[in-house]
């Protein structure tokens, strides 16, 4: 391969990016992270701390966290101030994508709900996205699994 | 030199194998136009001649562009001494092609008043269909009959034009014919013929015959030319006239619905006159290969922030759309698993390559992209001088499709493809509504009579927007479960429907059910002190309680549906009639539905996180069974059937 023709891609690609027009750039960085629950006993019941939204019989378009507004999957809608979620590190609008190795991504609300609620588990494994913004994409290669 | 005229021979024959298969497609046409009787058959068989003919025009004329093409080639050859393929490769940079979609086409009608009290007995009815064109591809829509009493013209078709180039430009004709005339009628059709005859022998067949003189078309054609061009031979039947036509392009591509100009050609004295408003509305969507295929993979290296001498991360690079994924391995990208980051190659990303590594030989490449104020640069290195030249390439190439495609590359149009399956409910007036609905025979008859209900609604509303219910994909093998996202189609619509009033035509047996259909939703609302409702709160719009008594279809009629589709007919519906045993309200089928959940909001808000343990299965699995708290489900069976609510559960 020649030199000159890298310098040639240089200057051509220049002249291709001043000729496309501008458009503000949308930065999506997914930051994926797995939190572990300790549930807490609440007289009877176990408890995580959290709400849900989302599932794939539910109205996609309604959720507000979501970034594209036919993703049906499970996001983090409320976390109970000083719950056993908060303490783990779970914040609200997270995306939950697995539930202790099952899938929450193509699963209905309802089951979404009974992942997260056996009564026979004391801890939720959660693979989890959260939404980034305005970060540098090497935090990504940092934290990816 | 000989390789270059056997690929295009093989285009000629390509090309002659196209005309010859129309040719058998339009002689089958002329039969069956004479041979049919009735009117409906005869303006099928018109329409399919129509597009055969145009289809022929253009094979011919795309067969004569090649020859001049190759004449050219030949002269210039010869002329320069010089062989055109030597200029630098940045001459031949052609951008990728794509698939253009053009989708619910609608054309609105402009009838005069007069023509609504013109008591003439008999409407007049016009047969109307659209020819669309891009470059040598021609589709038709299916035929749709207009008289006064539709307001638009709807075609339900998608039509996809699979190699499309970024300049391309797609011819919308707008035929129509009168269904009224006499077909027999003597003298008209032969002069016509006759005249086009006599026209394109003269002109345009002579330059066609010289232009298939001299090379590789089969011998027939040369004899045939004249009679190719003519429109078939003199059947009498039903003739299409243009109408209106238009055309679009590139900067009429966008990924919502959009009303352009129609050129129109004829008058009110035309016997095929349909008076059109003067526009279209229509979707045309664009799908760059750049943005759906991979446009280049290959093993990269990823300079590591940090550290002195950098370290190097070995991934696997795929190009596509307008990111750059990187996955830890090949077999991730295989199995689909999520890349292990992404780098964003688009209209802001300036690449360039950087000088020569003193350690090693080859040069890296440095992608930059800003991130809100901050520039943050990535660079990569390959193996090879011959690979980094490779994605060098691929860069590049990227960024000329971008430019050409312009808006197309911002996201990924979605195109639907046309479902092979017709639905046969389309305009049939005829036949019983019951025959056409599958209804699990475990289903009992409160079931059977919402199904019903809700099938009239939406024939109604069909009749007035002219497309297939979305909750048709309910029967349909969908891999995905029930398409909601055709919903968001509709919405653009709503402000060009005109108000309807279908109440009086609606013939509803059930009008009971009908306003507990309605009351559904609505008594959902009124219980409204029970914290299962109020923990729904959070992100609903504030609930109307005086619902119409026909609802127009919303979101949650289909998303309705698709919860009754996802949990069983039975299941749902079943627990509903069959009132809890600790309820003393008496089962009368026509309330039962209301009844049910004025049950619901005595029952108690127990913590859904009990709920979990019993009877896992109970509504997801069998129809049949019994959930052990009905109560429970129940109350789950309102909250579903309401998403007006984004359901929210607390664990």
């Amino acid at each position: 391969m020649v030199e000159w023709e890298y310098n040639n891609y240089l200057m051509v690609v220049k002249v291709l990016n001043d000729f496309l027009s501008k458009l503000d750039s949308q930065c999506s960085c997914v930051l994926q992270q797995r939190i572990e629950i300790r549930k807490l006993r609440q007289g009877e019941h176990l408890i995580l701390g959290f709400s849900i939204g989302g599932g794939i019989d539910q109205d996609p378009g309604q959720n507000p966290f979501s970034e594209d507004k036919s993703d049906k999957g499970i996001y983090v809608t409320r976390v109970t101030p000083e719950g056993p979620a908060e303490v783990a590190g779970l914040m609200m609008g997270d995306k939950v994508m697995q539930v202790n190795g099952w899938d929450m991504t193509m699963v209905t609300h309802d089951q979404a709900r009974k992942r997260l609620t056996k009564k026979n588990e004391d801890v939720v494994r959660l693979l989890v996205a959260s939404l980034l913004c305005n970060t540098s994409p090497f935090v990504q290669t940092e934290f990816a699994i | 030199m000989a390789s270059v005229n056997n690929s295009k021979n093989l285009r000629d024959s390509d090309i002659q194998k196209k005309i010859d298969h129309e040719i058998r497609m339009r002689d089958g046409a002329c039969k069956l136009l004479a041979a049919c009787s009735q009117r409906d058959q005869a303006l099928e068989a018109a329409k399919s001649l129509l597009t055969c003919n145009t289809r022929i025009m253009a094979y011919m004329s795309e067969l004569q562009r090649m020859k001049e093409a190759q004449v050219m080639q030949r002269v210039a050859r010869r002329s320069d001494g010089t062989r055109s393929s030597d200029a630098g490769p940045m001459d031949d940079r052609l951008p990728c092609k794509g698939k253009v979609a053009i989708s619910d086409l609608r054309i609105p009608l402009m009838w005069k008043d007069t023509e609504y009290f013109k008591n003439k007995g008999e409407l007049h009815r016009c047969a109307v269909f659209c020819l669309l064109q891009v470059g040598g591809e021609i589709h038709d829509t299916d035929m749709v009959m207009v008289d006064r009493t539709l307001t638009d013209i709807c075609f339900d078709n998608t039509i996809v034009f699979s190699e499309a180039s970024p300049g391309f430009e797609l011819r919308v004709e707008l035929y129509s014919c009168c269904s009224e005339e006499d077909y027999s009628a003597g003298s008209a059709p032969r002069k016509l013929a006759s005249k086009l005859s006599s026209s394109l022998g003269r002109s345009a067949g002579k330059k066609l015959r010289v232009a298939m003189d001299p090379g590789a078309c089969s011998p027939t054609s040369n004899a045939g030319a004249a009679t190719l061009l003519l429109p078939g031979p003199a059947v009498a039947g039903p003739k299409y006239h243009l109408l209106a036509h238009t055309s679009l392009s590139l900067s009429h591509v966008q990924d919502s619905f959009r009303t352009h100009d129609l050129s129109i050609s004829g008058n009110e004295e035309c016997s095929y006159w349909v008076p059109l408003y003067g526009s279209v509305c229509c979707r045309l969507a664009a799908q760059p290969h750049c943005m759906t295929q991979q446009m280049m993979s290959g093993c990269l290296k990823v300079k590591q922030l940090g550290g002195d001498p950098p370290s190097w991360r070995n991934v696997y690079g795929v190009l596509k759309g307008t990111n750059l994924f990187c996955y830890h391995r090949q077999e991730d990208m295989e199995a689909n698993v999520e890349p292990a980051f992404t780098i964003a190659i688009n209209k802001e990303t300036r690449i360039r390559a950087s000088e020569k590594d003193p350690h090693s030989k080859a040069q890296s490449i440095c992608i930059s992209n800003q991130y809100g104020g901050e520039e943050v640069t990535h660079t990569l290195s390959t193996d090879s001088r011959e690979e980094t030249h490779r994605w060098m390439e691929a860069f590049w190439q990227q960024f000329c499709d971008m430019s050409q495609w312009k808006q197309c590359c911002d996201d990924l149009m979605k195109i639907e493809l046309p479902s092979p399956r017709k639905p046969a409910l389309v305009t049939s007036k005829q036949g019983s509504l019951y025959h056409e609905i599958v209804i699990d025979t475990s289903d009992d008859i409160s079931t059977v009579t919402d199904i019903l209900t809700r099938r009239m609604q939406e024939l109604e509303l069909r009749s007035q927007l002219g497309t297939s219910p979305p909750w048709m994909s309910l029967f349909e093998e969908s891999p995905g479960g029930p398409r909601t996202p055709r919903l968001a189609r509709h919405s653009p619509r709503s402000p060009h429907r005109l108000p309807h009033s279908p109440l009086s035509s609606l013939r509803c047996p059930w009008p009971g059910l009908l306003s507990s259909d309605a009351s559904l939703t609505s008594d959902s609302d009124s219980p409204c002190s029970t914290s299962p409702c109020s923990r729904h709160r959070g992100w609903a719009e504030p609930l109307s309680l005086s619902s119409p008594r026909f609802r127009p279809r919303t979101l949650s009629l289909d998303a309705k549906l698709s919860t009754l589709r996802g949990r069983g007919y039975g299941g749902v519906l079943q627990c509903s009639c069959q009132p809890p045993s600790s309820s003393s309200l008496a089962p009368i089928p026509a309330q039962c539905i209301p009844q049910a959940t004025l049950s619901c909001s005595s029952s108690t808000s127990s913590n859904s996180s009990s709920e979990g343990s019993h009877s896992p299965s109970s509504l997801d699995g069998t129809p049949f069974s019994r959930p052990s708290s009905a109560r429970r489900s129940l109350r789950n069976l309102r909250a579903k059937l309401d998403p007006r609510n984004w359901l929210q559960s607390q664990v």
